[in-house]
């Protein structure tokens, strides 16, 4: 374990190398603060993909070194249309008249580091953040590889050491027998091991461990049955939190919201996903087989950029068609093969492939169309007779969501963390304390308000106002 | 007429008959088991022996393990496009109106993920102010009825061909020509906008006639309106302003007319605010058999249906406005005296109504209101009702039409002429001499077989639309889920034949609607209409006005009969005239008076016998109700023969019966079908062509059988009831069992069960209240454990949830009723399982009779969980399924409970229900859905119909109890909106959902923590007292004391 852990530190601090190193350049530290903060909304970090502006990557080549029309273009992009510059209005045309933000107070060495920033990252001698990423993912591995290992040490520790023991007891048997016969007064014979372990004593004890171990194991198992902590089904869409959680840091209620204002917390619905994915066509890891996954369901044209026109009377084929061009043109764009030239066969079995993938993940027996809502597996089970209100926990509980639904922000597949029994429900009643200060509703427990302005009291359970009665979940 | 007993609730009760008590000691009667073994046909059914109970264990052990071994993998099905408006697990609230024939009712409809799964009052209403009936609250059900037609379809001798709505609109222009004969057929239409599409319609095809005609009319009165008046309306009536009401079989605080707007408005004199000032208007009414008004009034006269006429004329005399009353009953005849006296001391604060459906009758009515000043004062023509426009004749002059085959096409729209006219056998036949025959209706019915072509509507609840109940009053229909099935908006299709500019329905009404904006004071149509469409109501305002009155004589009264049965035909709470019939609902909610559910039954007179002290002639079936048993009886009218099961009811006139009408359809729903019988073709029409609701030389045979699934809830979960024994008030119940020891706790106690007084001696009510309360507070205080002591940091703080009743303002309508069953789940068994008590509902409403046995008054009593502090039904669980919380609830775990039924057993308010069967199909071995007696299939089987469910509460399986929990999901997401608001909690924060569908305001539910509250300023009337103290279970509910104004009316 410790050898594993120190490996791992090492590990990260050659990761983190590059970083340290880039640090000590000025210019490309105040580029990536000033990018993150002013182009990071529109432009793509990795400068190789469109985002709702183009990608960055070689802005400069493509100016063909006018730098200070470039630098006038950032500071007001509308002023260069308006003089005229012909790759301006060009580009203002090609990216359906969207207008860039101005950004007046950029100073020109400010401007010079975000483009070093630029050419850096397109480079790819400052390094992308994918590697972390599949650190923070051996991490986990890591540590529930660990917890199995230690397990296993203790099975093998306890097997030397009783057999240690058994050696120790042999000898000390033998020992015993020999001074007995230096005496004199040895038995007749002497017993043998098969004798001790098929005495009544040790036979007795058997039987009774058994019975006890069956038992355990019996109730523990029943009392498991239908709970489902570690479930983690496979999902329709190749979901990943730690990307969404993790990395982008979305706030978790910007999807699920309904956490804050009602029992449920609500999966989100596919309109939601396209607030963002509108942009976002290409995923990191899975390009566009899942994120196509999302365009299928709400009816989203991605090459045309516009929803489809009365969706639930187009014929299955075309829809097929848009998809599939999608998938082809994007992978066209990504191997660099160029439009008009024919795909070798492996390409159109990679397109047949995510196109398979697509169908199967978003229909079943009683969904036959694509178009519609994404089938994903409940993961979170409570029995119909518990009553949970997801907005008394948030809203007014301030529990975070992570103490129930576990780390989900590193979760790539989620999991079940909580147990979710009645157990636990209740141990968390008897240690959470209500938040009384600040919300008025509390004042009718005067006593409790009287004991803490004494001191006698420092505060009051969840279990105090009546957490745990039967009707406060059961009705 | 010597009082036997203070209370009761029945023949078998007022004769203190041994098996009654035995049923107030045991909470389950007729276990199921034992009474399928003992049953001889049933008992060949069950083969099970040991070996089969082997196979079985081992099947179930087997299949247990299997289905355990793996989870099933569940789906979350996200939006594809989340709408704005819906956050999956929060309800969403839109305004709507109930709209059916000539009732009307503003909503608030709860959506949960789309789907509308409960009714709320809209409080925005000056009609109704927030309150609901009954029939508002399951409205909802039949939405999600498996009946209704599923597309547009063609017809032919009863067999439906699905259609196209294409093909039909073709069909309709091949089949409808500028000159055909066109009649639409309908009950009272409430939207202006609906009779412009009406009119647009006769526009393209000039010779349409609309017919409108209502199955319980009012078409008398608009006749005589129309004489006096000239003005062919019902007025708007003002109970509040009204301190003397006298009505004439008019059950207004139930069926007639406007309920929910009446009860609202009359409680006001009815409350009891100050016990110290009490004061209460006074009500009178007149009737043959007892209505629920009738057992709310101070004074019920007893009157044969034939007298009503000499009735009213005998009190237009007794005020001297001519009239002649020879012909009424001695002991009516001398009431009518101090009646006329009191009226004319409320100079402009009387009111005198009548259901008469006869002109000259409704005439002398508004000659005595005319001579009372009371138009202008109670009465008002400037916001006159919409809610009853049928006049009967003009159905009778179609069928006249349709015989003479002059109709070349009938459109029926929301109207069953062959169940509900009294000819309805005749308009079935003419129905064949009309070529194309076009229904509208949702689901089948009796019209719909004929037709030709059925074109169904939306339900209200996915349609578009406007109600204008009141002149000036609006209030707009608003769909709340996308049509289920493939049906189309009426009038969209109306405006479709017509060849209309416009046939979306949602564009025209809004048009139509635009054309208000101006007046309305806004700047433009479409803010106008969004305020309207928020509100759902919208107040045009109208200023009272009243006709000049015009003298006018016309036609006859009737003439009274002296001999023979008379029967009297009633509109019931629940199902009506017969269109609310497939609610099972509504089927399964009890007639407040005569506790009956599941059909339509014979309620006739009981005679006292002073000598016997016994009843004497028919005595009921006797002990037989308390097991579920009635006689039967013949009732032979016209010819025709009927069999009705037989309640003997106590305050019904001597020499009458009375029957519901709405039951007996042929062609409904699973619901409705093969539920009691259909009276209609019994009744009479007089010389103006109104239908009579009455009928005169009935024969009456002997018992012909029994009855044994008699769904009566009359002796199911009573708890006992007070009575003289040796000159001492006892409990009836224990009277045998422990004659001695007087005074002690659980011996021969005066029980507090119910408190009643008249309103002059309320000083006394409150003396004896006290007097009683302190006692049980003694008795309470002698214990090992004193209850305070013990108790005393346990409610201290946060809350203590407490209920409030007011049994003055109870009218017992039920609303509650289904309003609970709604919200919580609360499953439909069916007339059998009702028959063995094995009913559901949380909420019951008791009702007790007081006073003289022939003609007594009533009180009801809502009882639910007491959720009593020192609770005897959580000690004697043996798992803990039910415990006390730090909020003062009785707290029912269901997945804990294993069915044991000792905490039932233990309840004295009786209010714990067991799930005998899987009556929700919540279980999840499919095994245990079967029932054990060969039952239909449960209610809740559908999936359609499951959609009503509320997915906040748990739906129960079989084996569990379960009970009224004082809505705790609603008190969790209460506390949970002061949370998020960070204020303390509020008294409007939490309603139960028995509150707000209560027009009355009778039940007030808060923190009794919260002296500022309602709730806390609610027990602190001295009238306020809680049921059955002395046991000291100490229970959070508190009732509010009977106060009636009952006078004496002098001999003749």
């Amino acid at each position: 374990m410790i050898c594993k852990s120190l490996n791992f530190k090492l590990f990260c601090f050659l990761l983190l190398f590059p970083f340290l190193q880039v640090h000590a350049e000025g210019d490309i530290k105040v580029g990536k603060a000033l990018f993150k903060a002013n182009c990071a909304q529109c432009h793509n970090k990795n400068m190789k993909d469109d985002l709702t502006g183009p990608a960055l990557g070689g802005v400069q080549e493509r100016w063909e070194g006018r730098d200070e029309v470039l630098y006038s273009w950032i500071r007001n992009s509308q002023a260069v249309i308006a003089s005229g510059d012909e790759y301006a209005v060009n580009l203002y045309n090609k990216w359906n008249k969207s207008v860039m933000n101005p950004f007046t107070n950029l100073k020109d060495d400010e401007i010079a580091s975000i483009l070093a920033y630029v050419s850096c990252m397109d480079d790819g001698s400052c390094a992308p953040q994918k590697v972390a990423t599949t650190g923070g993912g051996d991490n986990t591995a890591a540590g529930a590889g660990g917890a199995v290992n230690n397990n296993m040490l203790y099975m093998v520790l306890a097997l030397i050491l009783g057999l240690l023991a058994l050696i120790l007891a042999r000898t000390i048997a033998n020992l015993n027998y020999l001074k007995l016969v230096k005496e004199g007064n040895a038995p007749a014979s002497r017993g043998t091991l098969a004798d001790i372990l098929t005495s009544k004593g040790v036979i007795g004890f058997l039987v009774f461990s058994l019975i006890v171990f069956a038992g355990y194991t019996t109730v523990n198992n029943a009392v498991d049955l239908n709970r489902q902590q570690g479930y983690a089904p496979e999902q329709p869409i190749n979901f990943s939190h730690a990307t969404h959680a993790g990395i982008q840091k979305i706030d978790c209620q910007y999807c699920h919201d309904g956490a804050r204002r009602s029992k449920h917390s609500v999966i989100p619905a596919a309109n939601t996903c396209m607030n963002c994915h509108v942009a976002i066509e290409k995923g990191s890891k899975f390009g566009t087989a899942e994120i196509t996954k999302i365009y299928a369901s709400v009816g989203y044209d991605p090459n045309s950029k516009t929803y489809i026109e009365d969706i639930e009377n187009v014929k299955s084929d075309s829809i097929k068609a848009v998809y599939t061009k999608w998938i082809e043109t994007q992978y066209r764009k990504t191997n660099s093969i160029e439009e008009g030239t024919e795909l070798k066969k492996s390409a159109q079995r990679v397109i047949t492939a995510e196109w398979d993938g697509i169908v199967s993940s978003l229909t079943n027996d009683l969904k036959k169309e694509l178009y519609g809502p994404i089938p994903w597996v409940r993961i979170h089970n409570l029995p119909d007779h518990a009553y949970f209100s997801h907005a008394q926990h948030v809203s007014i509980g301030e529990v975070e969501c992570q103490t129930c639904h576990g780390p989900v922000e590193k979760m790539d597949l989620v999991y079940q963390y909580s147990p979710l029994s009645m157990g636990w429900c209740i141990n968390c009643h008897r240690e959470t304390e209500v938040k009384f200060d600040g919300n008025e509703y509390y004042e009718s427990y005067e006593n409790f308000h009287k004991e803490i302005k004494d001191k006698t009291r420092e505060g009051v359970t969840v279990e105090e106002i009546g957490g745990l009665e039967c009707q406060k979940c059961h009705y | 007429m010597k009082n036997q007993l203070d209370n009761w609730v029945g023949i078998s009760d007022k004769n203190n008959e041994p098996e009654v008590q035995e049923l107030a000691q045991s909470e389950f009667v007729g276990l199921p088991i034992a009474e399928t073994l003992s049953s001889e046909s049933l008992g060949e059914k069950v083969t099970a022996n040991r070996r089969d109970f082997l196979k079985y264990l081992g099947f179930g052990v087997g299949a247990a393990a299997i289905a355990s071994c793996e989870t099933p993998v569940r789906r979350a099905i996200p939006y594809v496009s989340k709408p704005d408006t819906i956050v999956p697990g929060v309800a969403s609230y839109y305004a709507s109106t109930f709209v059916s024939g000539g009732d009307a009712c503003p909503i608030l409809v709860k959506t949960r993920e789309g789907r509308p799964i409960k009714i709320e009052g809209n409080p925005m209403s000056k009609m109704t102010g927030g309150g609901t009936s009954a029939r508002a609250q399951a409205s909802v059900l039949s939405l999600y009825d498996v009946n209704r037609f599923k597309s547009a379809s063609t017809s032919a001798d009863g067999a439906f061909t699905a259609s196209t709505w294409e093909a039909i609109d073709k069909a309709m222009a091949a089949n409808l020509s500028a000159g055909s004969n066109i009649r639409i057929l309908c009950n009272t239409v409430m939207s202006p906008t609906t009779k412009k599409v009406f009119a647009e319609f006769q526009a393209a095809y000039p010779n349409t006639k609309v017919v409108t005609y209502d199955p319980v009319s009012c078409s008398a009165m608009l006749q005589a309106n129309e004489a006096n008046f000239g003005m062919k309306v019902v007025p708007n009536y003002h109970f509040d302003k009204a301190q003397t009401i006298v009505s004439f079989g008019a059950d207004f605080l139930g069926t007639w007319i406007s309920p929910v707007e009446f009860a609202k408005d009359y409680i006001k004199n009815r409350k009891i605010k100050d016990a110290s000032h009490a004061k209460m208007s006074w009500h009178v009414q007149v009737e043959s058999g007892m209505s629920m008004t009738g057992s709310n009034a101070d004074n019920r006269i007893m009157i044969r249906p034939s007298e009503q006429g000499v009735a009213i004329a005998a009190l237009l005399s007794a005020l001297g406005g001519g009239g002649n009353g020879s012909g009424l009953n001695a002991k009516a005849a001398a009431a009518m005296a101090t009646v006329a006296n009191e009226l004319k001391a409320s100079q402009g604060k009387a009111l005198v109504i009548s259901n008469s459906n006869n002109k000259a009758e409704q005439i002398m009515i508004n000659k005595i209101n005319n001579i009372l000043g009371s138009y202008g004062n109670t009465i008002d023509f400037g916001s006159y009702s919409m809610q009853r426009q049928g006049i009967d004749s003009e159905a009778q002059a179609l069928l006249a039409e349709m015989e003479s085959g002059s109709v070349d096409a009938l459109l029926v729209w929301n109207a069953n002429p062959v169940y509900d006219l009294p000819n309805g056998g005749a308009f079935a036949k003419a129905m064949a001499k009309v070529k194309t025959r076009v229904s509208f209706a949702g689901s089948n019915d009796e019209t719909t077989a004929l037709c030709n072509y059925s074109t169904p509507t939306n339900h209200f609840l996915e349609s578009w639309g406007d109600v204008e109940a009141k002149k000036g009053s609006f209030s707009l229909v608003q769909p709340t889920i996308t049509p289920l099935f493939d049906t189309r908006q009426g009038e969209t299709s109306l405006l479709t034949w017509a060849k209309s500019a416009v046939t979306d329905y949602y564009d025209y009404l809004k048009a139509s609607w635009a054309t208000m904006a101006g007046s309305a004071g806004f700047l433009s149509g479409s803010s106008f209409w969004d305020e309207a469409v928020h509100n759902g109501v919208y107040d045009a305002g109208t200023s009272s006005s009243v006709p000049a009155f015009t003298d006018a004589s016309g036609g006859s009264i009737t003439t009274p009969n002296t001999s023979g049965v008379e029967i009297q035909f009633y509109e019931s709470i629940g199902i009506g005239s017969g269109i609310y019939a497939n609610n099972p609902w509504l089927q399964e909610l009890p007639d407040p008076v005569m506790r009956t559910t599941w059909g339509n039954y014979l309620a006739v007179p009981i005679k006292w016998d002073e000598a016997a002290g016994r009843f004497k002639g028919y005595n009921g079936s006797g002990t037989k109700t308390v097991k579920g048993i009635a006689d039967l009886m013949n009732v032979t009218l016209k010819g025709e023969a009927q069999k009705y099961s037989v309640v003997p009811q106590f305050g019904q006139a001597d020499s009458t019966a009375s029957i519901a009408v709405g039951y007996g359809r042929s062609v409904v729903g699973r619901a409705g079908s093969g539920i009691g019988n259909n009276v209609y073709p019994w009744m009479q029409i007089d010389s103006d062509g109104n239908t009579q609701y009455w009928a005169k030389g009935a024969e009456i045979s002997g018992i012909v059988g029994e009855d044994e699934k008699f769904p009566c809830v009359q002796y199911h979960h009573t708890f006992g009831v007070t009575g003289e024994y040796d000159g001492e008030t006892v409990n009836v119940d224990e009277v045998d069992i422990v004659p001695v020891g007087k005074g002690y706790q659980g011996a021969i106690t005066d029980r507090s069960i119910v408190y009643h007084d008249t309103v002059g001696n309320i000083d006394g009510l409150v003396a004896k209240i006290k007097k009683k309360r302190d006692f049980a507070n003694h008795l309470n205080s002698k214990t090992l454990y004193p209850y305070d002591e013990y108790t005393a940091e346990l409610y201290s703080q946060g809350h203590h949830w407490g209920m409030h009743i007011d049994l003055n303002a109870c009218i017992g309508c039920g609303a509650c009723t289904v309003s609970c069953m709604a919200e919580n789940n609360v499953p439909v068994v069916g007339a059998g399982e009702v028959s063995r008590h094995h009913e559901m509902t949380w909420l019951r409403i008791d009702r007790y009779y007081y006073g003289e046995a022939e003609n007594p008054n009533v009180i009801y009593q809502p009882v639910m969980c007491q959720h009593c502090d020192n609770a005897p039904c959580e000690n004697v669980c043996p798992v803990n399924a039910t415990n006390h919380s730090s909020e003062g609830l009785n707290q029912m775990a269901y997945n804990r409970c294993v069915g044991t039924r000792y905490c039932a057993n233990n309840c004295p308010f009786k209010v714990r229900r067991f799930n005998w069967l899987d009556f929700t199909t919540a279980d999840l071995f499919g095994a245990n859905q079967n029932s054990i007696n060969g039952e239909e299939p449960a209610y809740y089987a559908d999936n359609l119909t499951r959609m009503v469910l509320n997915p906040d509460v748990t739906v129960r399986s079989r084996g569990v109890i379960e009970k009224c929990s004082f809505c705790v999901q609603r008190i969790q997401q209460g506390k949970l909106t002061a949370k998020a608001e960070g204020r303390r909690l509020k008294d409007a924060d939490v309603k139960t959902a028995c509150q707000t569908a209560c027009t009355v305001g009778a039940i007030t539910f808060g923190d009794m923590n919260n002296h500022k509250g309602e709730m806390y300023k609610a027990t602190e009337s001295p009238l306020v007292y809680r049921m059955l103290e002395e046991v000291n279970v100490q229970s959070s509910v508190y009732y509010q004391a009977k106060v009636n104004n009952k006078k004496e009316f002098k001999n003749a």
